[in-house]
């Protein structure tokens, strides 16, 4: 137990040259910890001048919504709070923290908000109440048509200040359900805190496989709108569209690479579906993995250098990983049952499925060495599958059918939270998360 | 063990050094610094302005379907004057009562030698879109082989796959889905 002061110090310096600015919160959160200590956090009303009244509670909600999904806080009811923030508070007037102490709260969020005509001022403040230090502060401008975004974007940044790991809200999942009484399916979007639902396609024909480009503009999909599948890309902003992959019978997109210069797909052709990749650019393609078998479901690993796949080559189908341009792939999956819809982590530690268990379908993560493999949905019916990584590894977004009803759900990686995302819808699948905002 | 106990002094100390540093200054002053999307540097208001492009026009569903649909509707099955070729789970070996079927087939192509045949491959509900939107072009395929080797011309025939996308049957049981696992002809 005994070190020597200079040894301490030693450290001590070190510290300092890698972190040159203060970068420790006092308070910091353990997002690995299990069962953590969650953090109380109180968000004040909105000062609002001028602008419209129903603000003042209207961000606070916002943003209380988004930091009770993340599991790492624990909101302190606005009826509990004694202190009513001013204008003062954002020239040097210091807020009472005793006050905010006395109701438990370790951390009080502040705002600020003008609105004139089409401009949104926003100022938010996050300060730590024990010591009375103001940890974080952002001024935003916008319109008024960014609100939701402007909030989301600092709760990613508190979420950021004490985990180190940058939060998620603002992101969306794409996926496709059926519409109305029609037959065939669409593709919609919807924000991951299930808000701002919208149909993307609308041609009553199959639109399937929503796959999300590195940068969040373009989703690539299979679409029968011609009466034949061609994958497309299309711009989710202005709707532009291009045709990728004609050549062949059936097709799924299955991935980007992280550059964005190649989109893999699974491609039929004479009924034996292979593993190509296409330049988005040019539409130049190269077949990546082939075999007798059906290969299918290509997720690119984050550094690009390796995917992981569906083959049914042993028999039944199975994921495998592959170094692109290297002979030699390798089951991950312990080839027993059913094992489809790989999806790469975005640290790239972990790789998520669909297993068949007990006739059942599941969703679990396996090592992409193949060690390691954890069930994550702990459904007691129905069935999990179709699983996509949040882009701070933290969640997975899947579908859950059971007989005819079905729903997307978002799962934390431990499986120990679980929320309904979107229900309602018939037949919902295919859900792809997008990157990070 | 004394290292981790070491460095997690040495990072209270700092922690704690630079809590005080941030909680001496006089004033928290508001400055304008730091790019968009940079680590926040706690102790100073930065100035984010929000310049994102305009956000995604939001696509509302139509509230009543318009009357004529873009596109080709292929939601619709259309109906065949053959039966249907039905397929064990995950399989595409075409069983003997579909080489019954896909004689007749033959049959009647040998005799109208300008129809065009499409062959549809279908899953039952289980397991994932991709894969069975793969294992239904191997249907389909496999029944355009067994029709080829009948000497059935190759140029007469074409195949799609549908996948689990258009079950003949909604139901969720064996019984729907036996009828679902199938090759489907359309007379073109």
């Amino acid at each position: 137990m005994k070190r020597s002061i200079g040894a301490t110090a030693g450290a001590f310096l070190f510290a300092l040259s890698l972190f040159p600015s203060p970068a420790f919160p006092l308070l910091y959160i353990d997002i690995n910890a299990p069962g953590g200590k969650r953090m109380p956090i109180a968000v004040a009303d909105v000062v609002v001048d001028p602008g419209d009244p129903s603000l003042s509670r209207g961000i606070p909600k916002i943003l209380s919504d988004d930091l009770v999904l993340t599991d790492l806080f624990d909101l302190i009811p606005p009826t509990a709070h004694m202190e009513t923030v001013t204008a003062a508070h954002f020239s040097g007037k210091p807020l009472s923290f005793p006050g905010w102490k006395m109701i438990g709260a370790e951390a009080v969020v502040i705002g600020k908000v003008e609105a004139r005509g089409d401009r949104l001022s926003i100022e938010m403040r996050l300060y730590d109440a024990t010591q009375g230090t103001l940890l974080l502060g952002k001024r935003y401008a916008g319109t008024p048509a960014q609100l939701r975004s402007i909030v989301h974007r600092f709760a990613n940044e508190i979420v950021y200040t004490f985990t180190g790991v940058r939060g998620v809200f603002g992101t969306e999942i794409a996926f496709t359900a059926r519409s109305g009484k029609s037959r065939g399916k669409e593709l919609y979007i919807v924000g991951m805190d299930g808000k701002d639902l919208r149909k993307v396609t609308d041609n009553r024909s199959f639109n399937l496989f929503p796959r999300w480009s590195p940068d969040g503009q373009w989703v690539a999909y299979t679409s029968f709108r011609t009466g034949t599948p061609i994958i497309y890309l299309r711009n989710v902003s202005t709707g532009a569209e291009k045709e990728v992959v004609r050549f062949g019978g059936s097709k799924a997109p299955g991935g980007f690479s992280p550059d964005g210069v190649w989109l893999y797909a699974g491609v039929s052709q004479a009924g034996n579906s292979d593993i190509f990749r296409v330049r988005v650019v040019g539409g130049a393609e190269e077949k990546v993995v082939e075999g007798w078998g059906l290969e299918v479901s290509p997720s690119p690993s984050p550094d690009g250098r390796r995917i992981a796949f569906v083959s049914d080559r042993g028999g039944s189908p199975q994921i495998y990983v592959k170094t692109v341009g290297v002979a030699g792939e390798t089951r991950i999956s312990n080839g027993a049952g059913y094992a489809t819809s790989p999806s790469w982590s975005p640290a790239g530690d972990r790789i998520a499925y669909t297993a068949r268990s007990g006739g059942r379908f599941i969703v679990a993560t396996v090592a992409p060495d193949g060690s390691g493999s954890r069930e994550v949905t702990s459904e007691t019916d129905g069935d999990c599958e179709d699983p996509s990584f949040s882009p701070d590894g933290r969640s997975l977004v899947y579908t859950y059918r059971k007989r005819g009803y079905s729903a997307l759900k978002i799962v934390s990686l431990d499986g120990r939270r679980q929320r309904t995302l979107v229900s309602g819808l018939g037949d919902v699948g295919s859900p792809a998360w997008s990157p990070g905002r | 063990m004394k290292g981790t106990f070491s460095w997690k002094w040495a990072v209270l100390a700092f922690s704690v050094a630079a809590l005080m540093a941030v909680g001496c200054a006089k004033k928290q002053t508001v400055k304008a610094e730091g790019a968009p999307g940079a680590a926040p540097a706690p102790g100073v208001v930065t100035e984010e302005p929000v310049k994102e492009a305009p956000p995604a026009p939001v696509v509302v569903a139509p509230a009543t379907p318009p009357a004529a649909a873009p596109g080709v509707a292929v939601t619709e099955e259309k109906l065949s004057q053959f039966d249907d070729v039905r397929f064990d789970f995950d399989k595409s070996e075409v069983k003997e009562d579909g080489r019954k079927t896909c004689q007749a087939v033959a049959a009647y192509l040998k005799k109208n030698p300008k129809a065009k045949l499409q062959i549809e491959g279908h899953c039952d509900e289980r397991g994932t879109a991709e894969y069975n939107m793969a294992l239904g072009e191997r249907r389909a395929t496999a029944v355009m082989t067994y029709l080829v080797s009948l000497g059935v011309p190759k140029a007469a025939l074409s195949t799609v796959s549908f996948g689990k996308e258009k079950p003949l049957d909604p139901g969720h049981d064996e019984g729907a889905w036996a009828k679902n696992r199938r090759a489907h002809f359309v007379l073109k």
